[in-house]
């Protein structure tokens, strides 16, 4: 009886410190330069698509260009480390991309001389990425002799692409001042503010779940389709009441549905799991790909994340 | 002669403890100032990493109990009040409780840190050695006055303060 008590108690303790200790997924966070930015000082690549021209930023010609750009990302990366939450630095994730692709490129196995599998999609997803852009546009302003800055901040959601956090507004015109020094003062005037709305956006996920994108796909050669019905019920409705039960507080929108697709927006999932493990979307996705799995519906389906905040069930095979 | 020298020990005593009364009256009547925490915030411009430079108008029958409260009630503003943004490149600061019950929840720890000679005094400086401009030295009524001083408030020592406090959370915490 004592041991029972005992192991009981222990059980307790081991519960609590899981869940008590937990920590939830922590977000990346990379500043960008924002296209406007990279538009106005010429920092762009053309290309045809079509017949249709095309620009895009070139990051890495504005990071081998501009002193004040990387002045003043290294302004706000020191400011947030202080915060405890040390960005990526885009430059070096772009420079390590470049490595990445140029070492797989030459590697070969030792044994049949067979190079690194890469599909079309990996190559799409060999980005410079995070789960939080802070997206970043200066101005420098002229009026005669005076200076000012323009400064710009927006933390975008790479999932929900929702801005949740920002800070703007122009420095005080200076006369005497040189533009690193105005720069620096912006970064300083700017930064309380934006972490504040940051935090406020912290709070809100701890309260209420993650907010994630949650996508149903069907492969082309699945007989089945979303308007398939199980026990008297379609496929599509069976899946929106399986988010209603899973979400936190049942607070989700189905923003689209289709015999072939299904988009959930605003899905409100769980920071950690029952065993107090910090989930993201794929590891909440991976329960309705379980579910769908399973008896009665036994769809086979195949499981494709994008970060902490996006995930897709593509029906029909693997 | 033996008796004169007692009626100067006795005449010496009561000098000292009749200073040492009305020092204490006046800090009373300083703190009784600040104890409605009547006080205005503004800023003054941008200042070193981690700092904010700000005007605090403290209000006061004598112009002396509001400057000695200042520094106090610039502590109080960053952490309970913010300021609005303006000139000098000033953008509005929020403060660093949000939350307006947390004054009551941690009652004494902030009894303790606004307290004379409390904490507070870490996290503050003056910034113009404690001259007040002739123009921040306002007469708003027949007994009152409105002072402005000019102090550095050690913004990021302080919140890393409260947040250790487990008063605030940090932008890290629960990740």
């Amino acid at each position: 009886m004592k041991n029972i008590v005992q192991s009981i108690f222990m059980l307790c303790l081991l519960l609590i410190g899981s869940v008590g200790f937990s920590q939830a997924k922590k977000p990346t966070l990379m500043v960008v330069p924002s296209d406007v930015l990279c538009n106005q000082n010429g920092w762009m690549k053309t290309y045809n698509n079509q017949g249709n021209i095309v620009k895009v930023p070139d990051y890495k010609r504005a990071f081998q260009e501009s002193t004040y750009l990387l002045l003043t990302i290294s302004k706000i990366n020191e400011l947030m480390a202080e915060r405890g939450f040390p960005l990526k630095n885009m430059e070096s994730a772009l420079k390590t991309l470049e490595s990445n692709a140029a070492e797989n490129a030459m590697r070969s196995s030792k044994e049949t001389g067979a190079a690194v599998n890469e599909s079309p999609i990996d190559q799409l997803k060999a980005i410079a990425k995070a789960d939080i852009i802070l997206q970043l546009t200066l101005t420098l302003n002229k009026t005669g002799p005076k200076k000012s800055v323009t400064f710009n901040l927006q933390g975008l959601d790479s999932y929900t692409d929702k801005q949740i956090a920002s800070a703007s507004g122009t420095g005080a015109p200076s006369f005497s001042a040189e533009i690193p020094v105005l720069l620096e003062e912006a970064v300083l005037a700017h930064m309380d503010n934006f972490t504040g709305s940051l935090q406020n956006h912290f709070d809100d996920m701890f309260e209420n779940g993650r907010e994630v994108i949650v996508r149903i796909q069907k492969w082309d050669d699945w007989d089945g389709d979303l308007e398939s019905e199980y026990e008297d019920e379609e496929l599509g409705t069976i899946i929106e009441d399986w988010m209603a039960d899973n979400s936190v507080k049942g607070r989700f929108s189905t923003t689209d549905m289709t015999e072939n697709m299904a988009l959930f927006e605003q899905v409100r999932i769980p920071l950690f799991n029952e065993k107090g493990r910090a989930i993201d979307a794929r590891r909440f996705v991976k329960k309705l790909s379980k579910f769908l799995k399973n008896s009665p519906y036994e769809i086979p389906n195949k499981l494709v994340m994008k970060g902490l905040g996006r995930a897709t069930i593509i029906l029909g095979g693997k | 002669m033996k008796n004169n020298s007692k009626n100067l020990l006795l005449l010496l005593v009561l000098l000292v403890f009749s200073f040492n009364v009305n020092a204490q009256r006046k800090k009373n009547k300083a703190n009784k100032d600040t104890k409605v925490w009547r006080y205005d915030v503004e800023c003054e411009g941008i200042a070193k990493q981690g700092a904010k430079l700000v005007k605090v108008w403290s209000y006061s029958k004598n112009p002396k109990h509001a400057i000695s409260s200042a520094m106090k009630n610039a502590v109080h503003g960053m952490i309970f009040k913010g300021y609005a943004g303006g000139g000098r490149g000033c953008t509005s600061f929020q403060p660093l409780v949000k939350d307006a019950a947390s004054e009551s929840k941690f009652k004494t720890f902030f009894d303790a840190f606004f307290a004379d000679g409390g904490e507070y005094m870490k996290y503050v400086s003056s910034a113009t050695d404690g001259s007040i401009a002739p123009g921040d030295r306002l007469k708003i009524s027949k007994r009152e006055y409105k002072i402005g001083v000019i102090v550095n408030v050690m913004s990021d020592q302080l919140r890393k303060r409260l947040e250790t406090e487990g008063i605030i959370k940090s932008l890290s915490s629960g990740f």
